[in-house]
């Protein structure tokens, strides 16, 4: 299998390479590295904007959440989806109109200050960088599963791949490449998802029973990679070649209770159909939630499950608005129309993807419940394929599996990366293409080193807290700042430091191990449930005792987000609307 | 110089009139009701099936050809939800963009823009 994958990973590599030196002829003044000219049709958009979005946490995260904890983490891959409907029905259109191309530059333009642009760029700093370490992880232990390199190599490898191309070709070449890497992650997560579904029969409908720990469908010896603690739902004999609860055996059948147990690296478990599936720690889902449960307990211990739901769900659906990395494709549209249209074909694109990670999940459940072993819960795609089709073929959809992973990875943290030097390069120095690469390889290197240090959070997780930040920020400011007059800078300062400040220390304390039971996990490990509503609070609170400096210009500032195309071509926006894009009449 | 005319057109809209603002204010309250409305759609679907599931616990373990609700709903029924209230969205915020460019800037008026979608 390392051959194959190998090769796969490097072509899909090389491939982003040259696709993205086409770029590099056409990218000469900032304005081409920062939007791509604004040429791009929806099609292609659409593709660039959810081959940017669907990252290592849908790739390999989502499964391996679902598997671990049940189906209520569907959660996550329902609000990624669901965040660009909310970004269609309030910001695309008017943000598209306003013509800015980052959050901060919307900011500033809005409310006319430099020092609330300051604030809005750390926050772009601190979402950019929260969101690229998962991707790093990402590829860490994709190519330590795949050719068996220590942690740091796929994270370093990520790194010089990623920041090189982007101080090389900037945007123009990462939108062809960007599109090109929606097609690829969906091929390489469907086809195999497909094929495992067809080649699998349905004996394991059993592991599907409401409440029922996995049992393994027919004899299987699991092997131990690394030494690992796990639990048995019930007591089983199991055949022991190694070393167990620091005993060795020797082919032996060994009566093991229904408690924790710990095997060394090396040892091989074996298991007689209908035995219980061992689970190791990092599988584990809290207790008292049942697999087949309609609630989200990822990051809690699952005491109060309908409110920790709910923190996904409003993390997820508001937070797709605030991520600096998607918004900048928006200015890539002719118009607000065309932006609408884009947002929509994005949600077909992205309900497409999302059913795949779906099927793996519950093919795993069913037929690979020796994958509850693994160390990781974002292992579990990467495994599957060749467990459940053996020879060439399995090794041939691994591959494509691990490529795809690569392809998820190089895409969210090439955009991630644009935005954060961008704002950076922008804000903080001088600007300009020169400090814009530099800014690029100093931001990646940062992230690349960062990300040594996360090593236990599932990716969908980690994830789905760079979204809470973003919602309790970023997406009060836009969805203010396009639809109410009153706002003010003050507010809007307010709002994103108190709301985004709050849940970033939130998410803080939990990952250092703050809270690990009852209210205090749920509203610290799904922030998004108080902040966001904190941030909207505090923005609007704010500005209205501080109406004495609205905006002069507000008018003419919500006549250019509001008014249709149609009407303003003549006025003041010679250069960006293109004859016969708009559809006649209705 | 403001340019004012009998009737409000796009001039008014340009030089920030009262009438301009009253207009450009319409087309953003009716813009916000639409979206509005479109996201407690999608938000009334979605987040209700937990809460019910909370009130009937039943609900979270029924099975419907052998799969779990819960599968059924959150992996893929939720999806042709969104697409539909997308796709509705977008062609009304279209027709309202539309009906404001007719009503402000007619087609038969030679204003500022001759060649509108209805021309």
């Amino acid at each position: 299998m390392p051959d194959t994958a190998i090769g796969a990973i490097a072509f899909v590599t090389l491939l982003t390479i040259v696709v993205g030196a086409r770029g590099i002829r056409v990218a000469r003044t900032p304005d081409d590295f920062m939007v791509a000219a604004r040429q791009v049709p929806p099609g292609i958009n659409a593709a660039a904007i959810s081959g940017e979005y669907l990252s290592a946490a849908s790739f390999l995260g989502i499964a391996g959440l679902i598997v671990s904890q049940g189906l209520g983490s569907l959660w996550y891959s329902v609000g990624y989806t669901a965040g660009y409907l909310v970004l269609l029905l309030l910001v695309a259109a008017p943000l598209r109109r306003f013509g800015a191309y980052t959050i901060p530059d919307f900011a500033a333009g809005r409310l006319g200050s430099t020092s609330l642009r300051r604030v809005a760029t750390t926050l772009v700093l601190v979402i950019g960088w929260f969101y690229l370490l998962p991707q790093m992880k990402g590829a860490g232990i994709t190519l330590q599963w795949v050719l068996g390199t220590p942690y740091w190599i796929g994270v370093v490898v990520l790194g010089v791949v990623v920041s090189g191309n982007i101080a090389m070709g900037g945007m123009k070449g990462i939108t062809f490449v960007q599109c090109f890497q929606y097609w690829l992650k969906l091929c390489a997560i469907g086809i195999p998802a497909l094929v495992l579904l067809v080649a699998t029969g349905h004996e394991g409908a059993r592991n599907l029973q409401p409440g029922r720990a996995p049992v393994f469908t027919r004899a299987t010896v699991v092997q131990v990679p690394q030494t690992v603690e796990f639990t048995l739902s019930r007591p089983a004999r199991v055949t022991v070649s190694g070393l167990v609860d620091q005993r060795s055996y020797r082919d032996q059948a060994v009566p093991l209770c229904a408690c924790r147990h710990v095997a060394a690296a090396g040892t091989s478990l074996g298991f007689a159909a209908g035995a219980p599936a061992p689970t190791s720690v990092a599988m584990a889902a809290p207790g008292g939630v049942s697999w087949d449960s309609p609630f989200s307990t990822a990051g809690t211990d699952g005491a109060h499950p309908l409110a920790s739901t709910y923190g996904v769900i409003i993390a997820t659906f508001f937070g797709a608005i605030g991520l600096p990395h998607i918004l900048v494709r928006f200015y890539t549209n002719p118009d607000g129309e065309a932006a609408r249209r884009t947002t929509l074909i994005v949600v077909l694109l992205l309900s497409t993807f999302y059913l795949f990670p779906t099927v793996l999940a519950v093919l795993t459940r069913l037929h690979a419940p020796q994958l509850y072993m693994v160390g990781d819960s974002d292992d579990v795609i990467l495994a599957l394929p060749s467990l459940l089709l053996p020879g060439l073929p399995g090794q041939l959809l691994a591959a494509l599996v691990a490529a795809g992973a690569f392809a998820a990875f190089l895409s969210t943290s090439s955009g991630l990366l644009v935005s954060v030097s961008g704002a950076l390069s922008h804000d903080f120095l001088r600007g300009g293409v020169t400090s814009f690469r530099w800014c690029a390889i100093a931001a990646g290197a940062v992230a690349t080193i960062a990300s040594l240090l996360i090593g236990r959070f599932n990716l969908a997780l980690l994830v789905g807290w760079a979204f809470a930040i973003a919602a309790s920020s970023f997406c009060p400011l836009l969805v203010l700042g396009i639809w109410w007059r009153q706002l003010t800078k003050a507010g809007a300062a307010a709002g994103i430091v108190v709301g985004g400040g709050a849940c970033l220390a939130a998410i803080v304390a939990t990952m250092a191990g703050a809270a690990t039971h009852g209210w205090s996990a749920v509203l610290l490990g799904q922030p998004a449930l108080w902040s966001v509503p904190l941030a909207f609070g505090v923005m609007i609170v704010t500005s209205l005792f501080t109406q004495a400096t609205v905006p002069g210009n507000v008018g003419q500032v919500m006549l250019r987000m509001h008014q249709p195309e149609a009407l303003s071509r003549h006025d003041y926006r010679p250069l960006t609307v293109e004859r016969g894009r708009r559809s006649p009449g209705r | 110089m403001p340019v004012q005319h009998d009737i409000p057109g796009p001039g008014d809209l340009r030089d920030d009139t009262t009438a301009g603002r009253v207009l450009i204010g319409s087309l953003m309250r009716a813009q916000l009701g639409l979206s509005l409305l479109c996201l407690m759609l999608a938000l009334a679907v979605t987040v209700s099936f937990p809460l019910v599931a909370a009130l009937v616990p039943a609900v979270g373990r029924t099975r419907v050809a052998g799969l779990p609700l819960t599968l059924i709903v959150l992996g893929f029924a939720f999806y042709p939800v969104f697409m539909a209230v997308g796709w509705f969205y977008h062609r009304q915020a279209r027709q309202l963009e539309v009906r404001f460019t007719d009503l402000v800037d007619p087609p038969g008026r030679g204003g500022c823009d001759a060649t509108g979608p209805h021309a």
